[in-house]
């Protein structure tokens, strides 16, 4: 092996680590959520540290690799990916972060009723599994699967779609909810940026893999597997 | 304690002062660059150390040069023996006119090593350690010319390991070879330092970034900055070193 | 007529005159042999090169001219090819440059352009009168490796200088002595080079008659030397002998041609076999 591969292995294995450590930032705020559980969210809370450490960490990796290393083509397209994942991925960090600060905030456990309305959990649980796609999908270089993250980002869509109505209609029946039904809303809307930021990761594995860019592309073209860049 | 270590250095041919009072010091199994324009004394500091600046008339040097703690500019140390232990690699092939075989057994025979099985081993092991054996197993016997030019610098780096130096001095190792021979001279280099201690001269501020753990940055005769590698390429102290590695002087 | 007629006008001249110079100078040499071996072939026969002179050199053979010859060139070699080669890598290798090398240098070319002649008459005071060798194969052996000399010191230090220094380095990096490093590169490597040196001075010690005129060459000895002490008859002195103060120049007219055809072949074998060796030994130490 290469001093280049050895070092562009290193690299993916650090990106890995940071794709698991942001995934389970991201269950750990659903359960300290669906638990009320204020350790756990405090937990996340410090966790957080380690993962802005990391990203600073794998952000001078890739910087020393290119100035030392000259990759090029394939590994080129690769650190580049990484910086860029590194970075989405830090960004989901902070969702997870920010919905255990609304955990610590809220006085009272939530209503099964809101949940249940607004599909927070069904939610959490499909940016869990988009996030865990990207992974995998990133761990095998499998653009199948990368592209099928576009697809399953369009339940987050529709959910944040019907978030403002279903949170009203609650509001409307439980007038002493308001103010963890607002906070239920922004955390729907803080999941649908983590299926955006898949969606970038997904772009980058793509780019780095197949070197097309997808960014800005309607859905139909994103999920063309054989079509031309165009 | 340091692998090596110059305190003081000063070189001069002639009236010419080459080296201004070189202070460094290099760990045992790391790969130190030397960087910087021709003519900046970085050749000409790698030859401290296995002595070879003594073949120029008119060198006086001052200061001292420390291998393994020990001064090899000293009375006791017999010139033969420092050469032994500390390995050269220059910049053009050198191989002797001989055969492949004899090429790498030269440094065995010059120091007394006559047992032929032993010869045989240690050319066998040198050659695969250059990453050579594979491709001249079946013609030892033939003439070293007959190799390519990347062929011939393994050759002269198998040549060198022969006698177990635990230093290998390298003068621009691959500036005369085409990329791929680079490549493989390159990574020849990051593999030999988990055994050796190695210092490379180099023109080639991509091979410098790629191969070596150190980075020396020369300028007529004075060493401007020395630190690891990583800090020399993505952010120098000195505002000399980031206006050689950018290409803006030099 | 325009630039570039006149160009290749110029070129085409210059390449035929170059041309043609050089065809006349191997015409002249062709013309030489020719014209001895057309007069001198005749003569020579098998009893020609095996038997004693016989009537004041007008009859028989130069048997004891071509051993003597020939003991001349192998003693003159012994003596001055190693003094010459040991000389020559003092200069190259070891003097420092500087006055002695210089001087040294300045020397050996003073050496070489001296009259052989005087090299006779030195060799006579020295090796025939001072030493009291008398007129013997030594002395004459001594005079004439004294007059190649020059030759093989030059030859030698070129060839030693032609060698790239990267491969003296090369060793004397490996822990070699300077000894070593001469033993086993550099000497190796030049010997072709040298050779081509010994060649000349074979060429030279067995055509030269004046420095063997007062120290060696018999005028007439119709027997083989028995030690190194004796004196010998030579071919060229024999030649010039029998050319102008024979007995009967016009009788031996013939001979003397046949003698000098006999000269040309053994400095002709003389030379191959040193031109064998000497590719023999490039191809053991080719450098591309």
């Amino acid at each position: 092996m290469t001093h280049l591969d050895a070092e562009l292995k290193k690299l993916k294995i650090d990106m890995l680590e940071m794709f698991g450590l942001v995934l389970s930032q991201l269950n750990k705020s659903k359960n300290a959520l669906v638990q009320f559980d204020k350790d756990l969210a405090r937990e996340v809370l410090v966790n957080e540290k380690r993962v802005n450490g990391f990203e600073l960490k794998i952000d001078r990796d890739c910087e020393n690799i290119i100035a030392l290393l000259n990759p090029l083509a394939v590994d080129l397209r690769f650190v580049l990916a990484c910086m860029k994942i590194n970075s989405n991925l830090e960004r989901v960090g902070d969702i997870a972060e920010g919905i255990c600060q609304f955990v610590l905030n809220i006085k009272l456990e939530l209503e099964k009723e809101l949940l249940e309305k607004t599909r927070l959990i069904e939610m959490f649980d499909t940016s869990s599994i988009i996030l865990n796609d990207v992974m995998t999908a990133f761990e095998l270089e499998d653009t199948r699967l990368a592209r099928s993250v576009f697809k399953k980002d369009e339940i987050l869509d529709e959910i944040n779609m019907n978030a403002n109505e279903s949170v009203g209609e609650f509001i409307k029946t439980h007038l002493d909810r308001i103010n963890q039904s607002l906070y239920t809303l922004s955390m729907i809307r803080k999941l649908e940026r983590v299926g955006d930021q898949c969606k970038n990761i997904s772009e980058e594995i793509i780019f780095y893999i197949e070197a097309k860019v997808l960014k800005h592309k309607p859905l139909s073209q994103k999920e063309d597997m054989s079509g031309e860049e165009n | 304690m340091h692998k090596i270590e110059s305190k003081n250095v000063e070189l001069y041919y002639g009236s010419f002062h080459a080296l201004k009072g070189i202070n460094m010091t290099i760990e045992k199994n790391t790969v130190t660059a030397l960087i910087g324009p021709s003519g900046c004394g970085k050749s000409t500091f790698l030859r401290l150390f296995n002595r070879m600046n003594d073949l120029i008339d008119g060198v006086r040097i001052e200061g001292s040069c420390l291998i393994d703690g020990k001064d090899i500019y000293s009375k006791e140390v017999r010139i033969e023996e420092l050469r032994k232990r500390v390995g050269m690699v220059f910049q053009k092939p050198n191989p002797f006119p001989k055969t492949i075989f004899e090429n790498v057994a030269y440094g065995l025979r010059v120091n007394g090593i006559s047992h032929a099985t032993f010869i045989e081993e240690r050319v066998e092991r040198s050659l695969k350690q250059a990453a050579l054996w594979d491709e001249v197993k079946d013609k030892l016997k033939k003439s070293a010319m007959e190799l390519s030019g990347g062929q011939q610098q393994r050759l002269c780096i198998a040549r060198a390991l022969a006698i177990e130096p635990s230093v290998i001095l390298m003068d621009e190792p691959a500036s005369a070879l085409d990329p791929i021979s680079t490549a493989k001279i390159e990574e020849l280099i990051y593999e030999l330092k988990s055994q050796y201690t190695i210092m490379i001269v180099t023109h080639n501020m991509q091979q410098a970034g790629r191969v070596s753990d150190t980075t020396a940055f020369f300028y007529l005769g004075e060493l401007v900055e020395y630190d690891s590698t990583k800090k020399i390429f993505t952010n120098p102290t000195e505002i000399r070193t980031q206006n050689y590695i950018t290409g803006r002087f030099g | 007529m325009d630039i570039n007629t006149r160009k290749r006008l110029a070129e085409n001249t210059a390449f035929w005159v170059f041309r043609i110079l050089s065809l006349g100078v191997i015409g002249i040499l062709f013309s030489i042999l020719g014209f001895i071996l057309s007069k001198g072939i005749g003569v020579v026969n098998w009893d020609f090169i095996t038997k004693m002179p016989e009537d004041g050199m007008t009859k028989g053979g130069i048997y004891p001219a071509i051993i003597g010859t020939l003991y001349l060139i192998a003693g003159s070699m012994l003596f001055a090819f190693p003094i010459g080669l040991m000389s020559g890598i003092y200069t190259n290798e070891y003097a420092k440059e500087g006055f002695i090398k210089r001087f040294i240098k300045l020397m050996t070319s003073n050496l070489a352009g001296i009259p052989s002649i005087v090299f006779g008459l030195f060799g006579m005071a020295l090796f025939v009168n001072g030493m009291g060798f008398g007129d013997s194969i030594i002395a004459g052996s001594l005079t004439l490796g004294l007059l190649v000399l020059p030759i093989i010191i030059r030859t030698t230090e070129e060839s030693l200088k032609a060698i790239d220094n990267s491969f003296r380095h090369a060793s004397l990096a490996l822990g070699a002595t300077k000894l070593q490093t001469i033993r086993r590169v550099t000497l190796p490597m030049a010997m072709p080079n040298i050779i081509t040196g010994l060649i000349l001075s074979i060429g030279r010690v067995s055509g030269e008659t004046a420095p063997i005129l007062f120290t060696v060459a018999a005028y007439f000895l119709p027997k083989l030397p028995t030690s190194m002490y004796d004196q010998v008859m030579a071919l060229p002195y024999h030649l010039y002998v029998i050319s102008t103060s024979g007995t009967n120049i016009a009788e031996s007219r013939s001979m003397a041609y046949g003698t000098a055809v006999v000269l040309i072949l053994i400095v002709l074998i003389l030379n191959l076999a040193a031109n064998a060796l000497r590719r023999y030994l490039g191809k053991k130490y080719k450098i591309n």
